[in-house]
């Protein structure tokens, strides 16, 4: 089952009168469930194609259709609705509210989708738990490590029961062992619960635990290759 | 929890709220105070002026008030009097004569005003009984009518108790009238212009010399339980008396009510330009925050966080960091005012203000509903200042706000 698709998709800066292809012509899908890492070099065009696939930049052409909804039709109101319903956000800088806990940041987005407090507070606390930061639900991120900053990032991502988390190079500012770490948790999100993940990044480490590798280079897909990890 | 994420918001940069919380704490505080002390000023001018000079409501002639003229007096005072004084609300009512006469002494010659009363219906009308810093106030009859003189008119006349001082005028013939007064205490009130212009005679000596048929008066000046219902009362004389001329102290003394009018505006405007100058605080100190967190804002909008709602934030924000200084001050400043209404603040520097009425002796004032709209202008002030840097926060567009470094 597709949750997202792009087709002939394309993002052109006009700087300068010279025209900028940061996103030239991608037809892409994605499939519920898959754990996808889109790589290539900088200015290749992955920020961008992220960018577009998570409503926060529109296609200068083309189209983008995430759960059937075309977001190209969508106003800038409806397009903040539905990245709240539907897409979960990883950032490489974690980007924590650094005045609320862990439990809050978490429980923050779940509250913007006004869902019910005792709901709130059972999801919270249970995906803290799994993502092993059960005795850290109170500490605020200037009291946590970068790693389990990055785990109460990924947790608030996946809060909202989003269709698809999107991963802006998550392990950046990682050590070696809060990555793996990481890792761990988002493949066992991704096959217990079935939560598609997409990365855009150059660790290696992410890329060799991924399913699908897509490789983009001049706002293009040059590259995309589904694989076993286990047996790589 | 956006309210409860702009309150810890403000304590973030602790150093920097707290500088705006001071500065605002301080600025409130000097507007409240200032506030208080000069209505305070106000309001013991206003007072004293009502119990010194005018009283509640006077009765005259009509256009007597335009030149005091002596012709225009009314017949029949004793009776209107009595019949002021059965009405409800009146405390007491008072006749008197006023005339234009000349002060001749070896060290000078003054015009002033000649004021006669009733001495013991005067005292439940006006003060200046209470006012005598020498001699008697008009007591007893003498072969020699006693006059009482301002300290001020009597230091620049060097006028001492006993000195024989002739009093010279035009009666209501138009004749010259000369008439020997014995100096029989001095009064010293608030405002030294009027200690310098007036003096006061008995009634009866004076209707004596300007040659007035029995009964007549220039004026009755009344004396009401409170300010509260004055224009009824005035209304119920006026339909009294429809033949004479009834004016409430407003009406007469034009300055007491112009400080009353425009005290309160003035401090409004005062309050006003203090907040404006906190203003730009503010908006600097929100314009700092909106940049600091422009990656958070950019991410709050980016996972799902409606622009409203960031504008919201940042006005809350700013209407906390305002309201937190500004009752801060205002309660602090409330305090003070409570502190000094009983007990006065005494300044040598406001001497100079006695000329014109004020005394130097200041119980300050503010009532509570003044503070609490000098709090709601905090909150608007909290609210305008926030609204530029607000509508920066929803302009950033999350994609790039997020990469911001």
């Amino acid at each position: 089952m597709n949750i997202l698709e792009t087709k002939n998709l394309h993002k052109v800066y006009d700087e300068t009168s010279v025209p900028v292809y940061a996103v030239n012509g991608i037809d892409l899908t994605i499939k519920k469930g898959e754990f996808t890492a889109i790589v290539g070099p900088s200015g290749s065009g992955k920020t961008t194609l992220l960018n577009m696939i998570g409503g926060l930049d529109r296609p200068t052409k083309g189209e983008i259709i995430v759960n059937n909804v075309k977001l190209n039709d969508l106003s800038s109101r409806k397009l903040t609705d539905f990245r709240l319903k539907n897409i979960g956000f990883v950032f490489q800088a974690y980007n924590l509210i650094p005045v609320l806990t862990a439990k809050e940041n978490v429980e923050f987005i779940m509250q913007l989708q006004k869902r019910p407090k005792k709901e709130r507070d059972k999801r919270t606390i249970s995906l803290l738990e799994a993502v092993g930061l059960g005795d850290r639900v109170n500490s605020r991120p200037a009291k946590m490590s970068g790693g389990q900053q990055q785990r109460v990032a990924v947790t608030r991502a996946i809060a909202s029961k989003p269709q698809f988390v999107l991963a802006d190079e998550p392990t950046a500012n990682l050590d070696s062992k809060s990555t793996e770490n990481l890792l761990e948790i988002m493949e066992e999100l991704n096959r217990k619960e079935q939560i598609t993940f997409i990365f855009s990044t150059h660790d290696q480490r992410v890329v060799k635990k991924a399913r699908r590798v897509i490789t983009v280079d001049d706002g293009k897909i040059v590259k995309d290759e589904t694989r076993d990890p286990e047996k790589d | 929890m956006i309210w409860s994420i702009a309150w810890r918001n403000i304590w973030r940069n602790k150093i920097r709220s707290t500088i705006v919380l001071v500065a605002i704490t301080i600025g409130l505080f000097a507007g409240v105070f200032s506030t208080g002390f000069y209505k305070g000023m106000a309001d013991m001018r206003v007072e004293s002026g009502i119990k010194t000079e005018v009283s509640h409501i006077q009765i005259h002639k009509p256009d007597f008030m335009l030149n005091n003229e002596i012709s225009l007096y009314f017949d029949s005072s004793n009776q209107i009097v009595s019949r002021i004084n059965e009405m409800e609300s009146v405390i007491a009512s008072s006749r008197r004569i006023e005339a234009e006469c000349f002060f001749k002494t070896a060290h000078g010659t003054r015009g002033v005003r000649i004021v006669g009363v009733e001495p013991d219906r005067e005292k439940k009308v006006t003060d200046i009984f209470e006012q005598m810093v020498e001699g008697d106030y008009l007591a007893g009859d003498h072969r020699i009518p006693r006059i009482l003189v301002g300290k001020t008119l009597g230091e620049k006349l060097k006028l001492k108790i006993g000195s024989k001082i002739p009093v010279d005028m035009v009666d209501m013939n138009g004749n010259f009238s000369s008439k020997l007064y014995k100096i029989g205490g001095f009064f010293e009130t608030t405002n030294k212009g009027f200690d310098e212009r007036t003096v006061f005679v008995r009634f009866d000596q004076l209707q004596q010399q300007l040659n007035l048929p029995d009964n007549a008066a220039h004026e009755i000046a009344i004396y009401l339980q409170n300010d509260a219902n004055i224009d009824i009362v005035q209304g119920k004389l006026q339909e009294k008396f429809p033949q004479l001329d009834v004016k409430n102290w407003r009406q007469i003394g034009k300055e007491l009510a112009l400080v009353t009018d425009s005290m309160d505006q003035y401090m409004y405007i005062f309050v006003i330009i203090i907040l404006l100058a906190l203003c730009f605080g503010i908006i600097n100190t929100m314009l700092m925050v909106v940049l600091e967190r422009t990656k958070e804002l950019g991410m709050l909008m980016a996972v799902g966080m409606h622009r409203a709602k960031v504008f919201l934030m940042i006005i809350l924000e700013s209407i906390f960091l305002s309201l937190s200084g500004g009752i801060l001050g205002i309660i602090i400043g409330y305090g003070v005012i409570k502190y000094f209404e009983d007990t006065p603040i005494v300044l040598d520097i406001f001497k100079g203000f006695e000329h014109y009425g004020y005394s130097s002796k200041v119980y300050t004032n503010l009532p509570p509903e003044m503070a609490l709209n000098i709090a709601g202008l905090v909150f608007i002030i909290g609210i305008i200042s926030a609204l530029y840097p607000a509508w920066k926060a929803i302009r950033l567009d999350p994609a790039d706000a997020i990469r911001t470094d």
